[in-house]
């Protein structure tokens, strides 16, 4: 379809964003092929330890998913802060990685997922990491206009790994953060086995604290070493001075505050869950 | 007789059709071969328009008038000081980012839109002047040349007593400067309507407005027409707060109809509302208090400078509201202030729910919590030794008038938030624990208070009608009460109607209030001034009186229907007076309303975060004609309050606005609010008030930032002069302090 | 111009609509339900919020095209005739409305979270109204005046 109308029609699912885009004349497609009627893109189902996250579905819809929040519950945490409930019942989990904004709660726990995207264009389809997609504030690699991203997916958390995610925001509803994490710890007995940490947006895109997550690996989690990250991860982090966000100085200052509380939440959920393990 | 209807939550007149969406509000008229309007707006915030070239958009097809200001019989208006043009011509300057420069009129809203994107306009900037107290200086650039060699629009001088004796007998003194930001009204109705020629060939137009009597003065004035020939007809306003005192739609749509004889409508989308409209205006404030180890308030210094922003709107009745009420409530010998309002190029400053009573708590009442810490003592202790009370001399040196209830609302409020009494000495609660090991708990505590009516010598009048249907037995049928009081949703006409019933001796179910428009009611005065209960009270229950004698004159006569009117006057309780010019002693206000508020917040001390978990707020009401309509104002009040001490940031930067929209200017949410509220109703009678009433919508949100204010720093110990605090400021702060 | 065919407040309606338009002006301007307000235009207030099949929606951001064939309910479906239905009853009794502007779509946000969940806690309401902005109550008076309409609804056994 989109092939028929040469690249002057897009895919809109949710449309909340798309619909502001338009009307600031942000976005000059002519048409609109809206996919919230397709079948098959409503899933939220797990499949040889992958979840898989279907087109369609809403923040509200993951937020709410006992899948989601029993297996990858920092994701459920992000989608449940976006915007109000009105937000969530329509904007999709998808469209959130379409629109490529280093603030989008939703694709900051996908970094910290560490999650691919499958993206169906003339050529067929195919998966890749969503890094990949992200070309810049608000640039998407995928063009909406002659392909889309059909659906998401990424591993299950496993025993002993729990996410957390933490959002910084002016009020305590319906607003964009100033900043947010989700860290991950996966815990083999009380060492760290694995970690990762996605912030934003202190950078074009959503970033991955790479050196700080390594840092904790193969060590006991305690104050040491979570304060080591924090300040890793704050470190790497290049917020900009913002008339609206804040000041670069105390947006770099909160994100280890923020990592540091994302981690020993997860931290403390995975021991919980490790303890479980013992006890069973 | 006791009261049947006073004093009792009868449902609000309108609150049916209000849940039903059937109410009508200005954007929910159409009419009959409209056309729309929009406006060309300008883009600079101090320049001058050197050419308007209109050639592209008067050929688009459907555009069917482009006004400018050559369209307009008199280019200029202003509730106060006419001090601005409608529309900006060629040759002439623009000020501020709401000036205009044309409205394009055609016969789709979406053409019109289109329209005014094609209107190309050349500007040659000037300099721009956006800190008041730069713009003080004599060589600063002058942003209206036609008003004098500076942009000073009022300097108010106050002199009680001697202030060098008064900090000589000081054993503390405390010395501070406090910033309050510009606020946006943020009624959640953007300003809309219809203009129309009715069938009486007056210029007519349907909008919200908060005095419609004094728009048609305004509007009359710009089309060099007499007041018979305008008319203006207000349905129900989607919130106002100050911010429609001032026309910012109202003339346009005359000024629409007038033109082109047909309906027009315009609708502002949110962004023209919150940038080409009024704010509060921000305050610098200097404040130097002194007071003896007793606690006794001995000598006040304060310079006052307010950023009236590019024309003068309210600026000066405003300022002249704040030198009032810059002691606070409190009684002190000594007194120095010097209060300025200031043209700049920033966004035209009005009234907004305190008219100047908004900013100086902020300073007055941490003056008095900083005090206290430097004391030692309790804060309510201090409070309680220098508030005034009936008979006191307040900073104008005119007595208090009864009724003085400010000590009432901080006893029980200080009662409910749990601080224990002994003999005048005052002991406060802990603020409990934290619900998490970074958090630290605080509670804060401030009082307010403000006028009722309007002030200064201005002669405050209601004019009410009422009219009577009697049935067969001359008993009240119906009664219908017509006055050109405004309800922006507080519930002014419910209040009035509820007066009536009182007065009447009826169920309330039998009064009506009618629609304002002026056409068919008397001139109320504006809604504002939290004054409609008491000085629209005063008048609807005389015309009652009046109507009751008739009545019974009527019955005689065999009559159905009875008609009275009545015009009530303040100065006929309090002939106010305007400050002296040398020291300043007057008898400003005809009466007050007082509060007292406690926050207890929890302050996060990783990121500076504020959480207000707990306000206890008094009020003192006089009487509550609705109680649960006072609790909504209080609601309220602590809302606009929190937003004013947290959330709400107004950002400009050279003149330009960057907070355009409600997703960059932050009002609380739900979630922002306290989640427990406890709003306490202190009834201490006006002898002048209706059945004892003050005035209420205003006085609620005085004491809300201080308080919130006050708790931040028995957290973390840190001040917050500046507004918002918000977190990253609180943060700053406690880095400075560690 | 497009025909677009949606079930409003329970009966079947056609209307002409332009590929663009939002249905929020489409509800006011086409079908007259003026009910439906608009504050923010970027869903940043909930004013505008419908049930489109059964879940609330900002309609200032909802391409009308999206609503074909769909369940639409504005303010103007709830009640009969000139019976308020019971949160609006309650809204009435708790004096949640000032100005009102707001209040339609509190009423419609309510009723999205009381049709799911028919026993919320304090927490929940708020976050079922937490898309909502009002300027003038303070939110506590609509607060209870869902809880009071919870009560009622239970005593009646449904939402009906």
């Amino acid at each position: 379809m989109l092939e028929a109308r040469g690249g002057e029609a897009r895919i809109i699912a949710g449309g909340t964003d798309l619909v502001l885009q338009s009307q600031r004349g942000q976005c000059l497609a002519k048409a609109m092929v809206d996919i919230t009627r397709i079948p098959g893109l409503d899933h939220i189902e797990e499949r040889d330890g992958l979840i898989y996250i279907g087109a369609q579905v809403t923040h509200g819809q993951v937020a709410a998913s006992p899948l989601i929040r029993s297996r990858a519950g920092v994701l459920a945490e992000a989608c449940g802060s976006v915007g109000g409930p009105q937000i969530r019942n329509v904007g999709t989990l998808v469209g959130n990685v379409v629109n490529a904004l280093p603030a989008a709660d939703g694709a900051i726990a996908l970094f910290a997922l560490d999650a691919e995207a499958e993206v169906a264009e003339r050529a067929g389809r195919r998966w890749t990491p969503i890094a990949t997609l992200y070309a810049g504030v608000g640039l998407c690699t995928v063009d909406p206009c002659t392909a889309m991203i059909t659906q998401l997916r990424f591993r299950a958390l496993g025993k002993g790994e729990v996410g957390a995610f933490e959002r910084l925001a002016k009020r305590r509803a319906l607003v964009l953060p100033i900043l947010n994490t989700a860290a991950i710890v996966g815990l083999d007995g009380d060492k760290v086995e694995k970690a990762r940490i996605a912030i934003g947006p202190v950078a074009a895109t959503p970033f991955v604290a790479t050196e700080a997550a390594e840092v904790l690996v193969g060590r006991t989690p305690d104050e040491a070493s979570v304060t080591e990250a924090a300040e890793l991860a704050a470190q790497a982090a290049q917020p900009r001075d913002s008339l609206l966000r804040g000041s670069a100085e105390y947006r770099k200052a909160m994100v280890e505050v923020l990592v540091r509380r994302a981690l020993w939440r997860a931290v403390e959920g995975a021991s919980l869950q490790e303890g479980e393990d013992a006890n069973s | 007789m006791s009261s049947k209807v006073v004093g009792q939550s009868v449902p609000k007149i309108d609150a049916a059709t209000k849940v039903r969406g059937q109410r009508k509000f200005p954007q929910d008229f159409n009419m009959e071969g409209q056309l729309y309007a929009k406006v060309v707006w300008s883009e600079y915030p101090h320049a001058r328009v050197s050419k308007i070239d209109l050639s592209q958009a008067e050929a688009l097809p459907g555009v069917v008038a482009i006004l400018t200001s050559k369209d307009v019989p008199v280019n200029e208006y202003g509730i106060n000081i006419m001090d601005q043009p409608v529309l900006v011509g060629e040759g002439e300057k623009v000020r501020w980012l709401g000036d205009r420069i044309a409205i394009v009129i055609a016969e789709s809203e979406k053409i019109a839109q289109e329209a005014r994107q094609l209107v190309r306009v050349e500007y040659e900037p000037l300099p721009v002047v956006t800190d008041p107290r730069e713009a003080m200086k004599p060589d600063a650039p002058l942003i209206h040349e036609e008003r004098g060699d500076s942009n000073i629009l009022k300097h108010i001088k106050i002199r009680k007593g001697d202030i060098e004796k008064g900090f000589a007998e000081a054993d503390v003194i405390i010395e501070s400067y406090y910033l309050t930001p510009h606020v946006e009204h943020a009624y959640m109705q953007p300003e809309a309507g219809v203009g129309y020629i009715d069938e009486q060939g007056r210029v007519t137009v349907i909008a919200a407005a908060q005095w419609s009597h004094d728009d048609l003065h305004q509007i009359s004035h710009m089309l060099d027409l007499p007041l018979d020939q305008v008319r203006e007809i207000v349905p129900a306003i989607g919130g106002a707060f100050g911010g429609r005192e001032d026309m910012y739609i109202q003339h346009l749509l005359a000024l629409c109809a007038y033109c082109v004889r047909r309906p027009v409508k315009m609708v502002f989308d949110r962004e023209e509302s919150v940038m080409r409209t009024g704010k509060r205006h921000p305050y610098y404030m200097k404040y130097k208090w002194g007071a003896t180890r007793a606690g006794k308030l001995t000598a006040m210094e304060m310079e006052i400078i307010s950023d009236a922003g590019a024309y003068a709107s309210t600026s000066v009745p405003v300022l002249s509201n704040s030198a009032s009420f810059a002691a606070g409530p409190y009684v002190v010998p000594n007194a120095k202030v010097d209060a300025y309002t200031v043209y700049t190029n920033n966004a035209v400053t009005m009234a907004m729910r305190g008219f100047g009573s908004t900013q100086p708590p902020v300073a007055y009442e941490s003056q008095m919590n900083k005090l206290a810490e430097a004391l030692g003592m309790d804060p309510v202790e201090l409070r309680m030794k220098n508030l005034l009370e009936d008979g006191s001399i307040a900073l104008t040196g005119n007595p208090m008038p009864p009724g003085v209830g400010v000590k009432e609302t901080l006893r029980q409020t200080a009662l409910a938030a749990g601080w224990k009494e002994e003999d005048g000495v005052w002991i406060k609660p802990g603020p409990g624990l934290p619900s998490a090991p970074y958090k630290r708990r605080g509670i804060g505590v401030a009082c307010g208070y403000k006028n009722v009516g309007y002030s200064f010598g201005f002669d405050d009048k209601t004019r009410a009608i009422v009219e009577l249907a009697l049935d067969e037995s001359g008993e009240i049928a119906r009664a219908l009460v017509k006055l050109g009081a405004s309800d922006q949703g507080m519930g002014a006409h419910t209040a009035l109607a509820q007066i009536a019933a009182e007065a009447l001796g009826i169920d309330y179910e039998k009064v009506r209030v009618a629609l304002v428009d002026t056409s068919v009611v008397p001139d109320a005065g504006s809604c504002s001034a939290s004054r409609h209960v008491y000085m629209s009270g005063n008048a609807v229950i005389r015309a009652c009186q009046e109507a009751a004698r008739k009545r019974e004159e009527a019955i005689q006569r065999g009559e159905r229907r009875v008609s009275a009117e009545y015009e009530y006057h303040g100065r006929s309780v309090r002939p106010t007076t305007p400050y002296d010019d040398e020291n300043g002693m007057c008898d400003p206000h005809i009466g007050y309303g007082y509060a007292s508020q406690i926050a207890l917040v929890e302050v996060d001390v990783g990121t500076g975060q504020t959480e207000v978990l707990k306000v206890w707020a008094a009020q003192d009401v006089g009487k509550a004609i609705n109680p649960e309509m006072v609790k909504g104002q209080a609601g309220g009040g602590v809302h606009m309050g929190l937003g004013y001490a947290l959330t709400e940031e107004f950002i400009q930067k050279e003149g330009l606005i960057k907070t355009r929209r409600f997703s960059e200017y932050h009002i609380p949410t739900v979630a922002d609010m306290p989640r427990e509220f406890i709003p306490l109703i202190v009834e201490v009678p006006d002898p002048t008030g209706p059945y004892g009433a003050k005035g209420v919508g205003e006085m609620t949100t005085l004491p809300t930032a201080p308080a919130i204010i006050s708790a931040i720093h028995d957290a973390v110990g840190v001040w917050i002069d500046n507004l918002p605090a918000t977190a990253e400021k609180v943060w700053r702060a406690m880095q400075v302090r560690s | 111009m497009l025909t677009l065919k949606m079930f409003l407040n329970g009966q079947e309606v056609s209307v002409d609509v332009e590929p663009g338009e939002l249905l929020a002006d489409v509800l006011r301007d086409k079908l007259g339900l003026i009910g439906t307000k608009i504050s923010c235009g970027e869903g940043e207030c909930g004013a505008c919020t419908v049930l489109v099949d059964g879940k609330a929606v900002d309609s200032c951001l909802y391409p009308v095209l999206k609503a074909q064939g769909r369940e639409v309910i504005t303010i103007e479906g709830l009640g009969q005739d000139n019976r308020l239905d019971t949160i609006q009853q309650a809204f009435v009794d708790k004096t949640a409305p000032q100005c009102g502007y707001c209040i339609p779509g509190m009423v419609i946000s309510a009723k999205a979270l009381l049709d799911e969940n028919p026993h919320p806690t304090r927490k929940e309401i708020e976050e079922g109204i937490s898309g909502n902005l009002c300027r003038c109550t303070g939110y506590y008076q609509i607060i209870e005046a869902i809880e009071l309409a919870c009560e009622r609804l239970a005593e009646e056994g449904g939402t009906g």
